[in-house]
């Protein structure tokens, strides 16, 4: 006997995505999906974001990792509320993770949530957590090959932060030519450099946020 | 790559349906892979062939694994070329600009299973 079932093989990570999303919704809290090769600085990004903008915001972070708490530990250092979720293995987060995570949360006393995923550039961008924005970091010493390598990342994510500017005069990587290639993969997408180091253009990015968090309030 | 965890997912799509329908051992399951959906069938293949082998119950011997593969392809939205998008996805290889949009290679469905009915 044979059954068509025509269904998303990801059917189920999706239910857990769109429930994820009312949740969100309900509650009014702007949930960004930060992913990004290992080492990009997605942790030292948001360390700099809680210092700066917890003033004004309440914020937690939800932090994907293989193994160890130490990225979940240094948000709580800044007085950020983490969970921590290890993946044993697993290469990205998937819905029902966040899901899980979030019962450890009051979303109703959160405005932003941001998720970082497992440092890995393939797996997690094929993943709805449910988020409003996908985010890419991409860090200079990684090298301009990498928008051009993994076209499947860049063209689902809406924002790259180019990370580690403080690098550039060490390396040969070419801000222009890294705009150029990601327009040219996804058009739509805008390019910040920044530099978690020496703070440089992070006001870009922390604006970028509040622009997103008012949007995300007003729906 | 995650493909362990995907045929997971689509073995309890099709177990599920199954045993709703009371049908039994599955013979055989045919998926729909698009050539930029972030899967790769080879390594699709290979965990078929583990799945089966560690779950004798819920699959006969000879089960196959057929996959069809979905081109990538993209259109130009100004001048309406289609062209086959490598590197640079939105890039008209016609217009110069990137003005091009996926329309296909992103699904990744089980398409059907077939499967022997239950005594
Ligand atoms: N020079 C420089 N180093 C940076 C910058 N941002 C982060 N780093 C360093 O890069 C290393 C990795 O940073 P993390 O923030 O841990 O990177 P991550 O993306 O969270 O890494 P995983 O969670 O393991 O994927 C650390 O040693 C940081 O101090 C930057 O802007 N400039
Ligand atoms: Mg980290
Ligand atoms: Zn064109």
């Amino acid at each position: 006997m044979k059954v068509t079932l025509r269904t998303d093989v990801l059917t189920n990570n999706n239910k857990a995505a769109d429930f994820n999303r009312e949740l969100f919704q309900n509650s009014k809290t702007l949930v960004i999906n930060l992913m990004s090769s290992p080492g990009a600085g997605k942790t030292t990004l948001l360390e700099e974001t809680v210092r700066e903008l917890s003033g004004n915001y309440r914020i937690a972070v939800i932090e994907g990792d293989l193994a160890t708490e130490r990225d979940a530990d240094r948000i709580r250092a800044m007085g950020a509320k983490a969970v921590q979720i290890n993946t044993h293995g697993g290469c990205h987060l998937d819905a029902r993770m966040v899901a899980a995570a979030l019962a450890e949360f009051d979303l109703d006393e959160i405005d932003l949530l941001f998720i970082e995923n497992v440092g890995n550039l393939v797996c997690p961008s094929g993943y709805d957590l449910g988020q409003h924005h996908k985010v890419a970091v991409l860090s200079v010493p990684e090298g301009n090959d990498k928008i051009p390598k993994y076209p499947q990342m860049f063209m689902r994510t809406e924002l790259v932060l180019l990370n580690k500017i403080d690098l550039l005069p060490y390396l040969d990587f070419n801000v222009g030519e890294a705009k150029k290639d990601l327009t040219e993969i996804n058009p739509q997408s805008m390019l910040i450099p920044v530099s978690a180091r020496t703070q440089e253009g992070l006001y870009e990015w922390f604006a970028w946020i509040e622009g997103a968090y008012l949007k995300c309030v007003q729906q | 790559m995650h493909e362990m965890s995907l045929m997971g997912d689509i073995l309890q799509l099709v177990h599920e349906d199954a045993a709703a329908k009371g049908i039994g051992r599955i013979e055989k399951v045919e998926i729909i892979v698009g050539e930029i959906s972030n899967a790769m069938p080879d390594a699709l293949r290979m965990a078929f062939a583990i799945f089966r082998e560690q779950n004798p119950d819920l699959f006969s011997e000879a089960a196959e694994l057929v996959i069809h593969l979905e081109e990538a392809k993209a259109e130009c939205v100004l001048c309406g070329r289609q062209y086959k998008p490598d590197q640079k996805i939105a890039l008209c290889p016609s217009c110069q600009i990137p003005s091009g949009k996926v329309i296909t290679g992103e699904t990744f469905q089980v398409l059907s299973y077939e499967g022997s009915n239950r005594q």
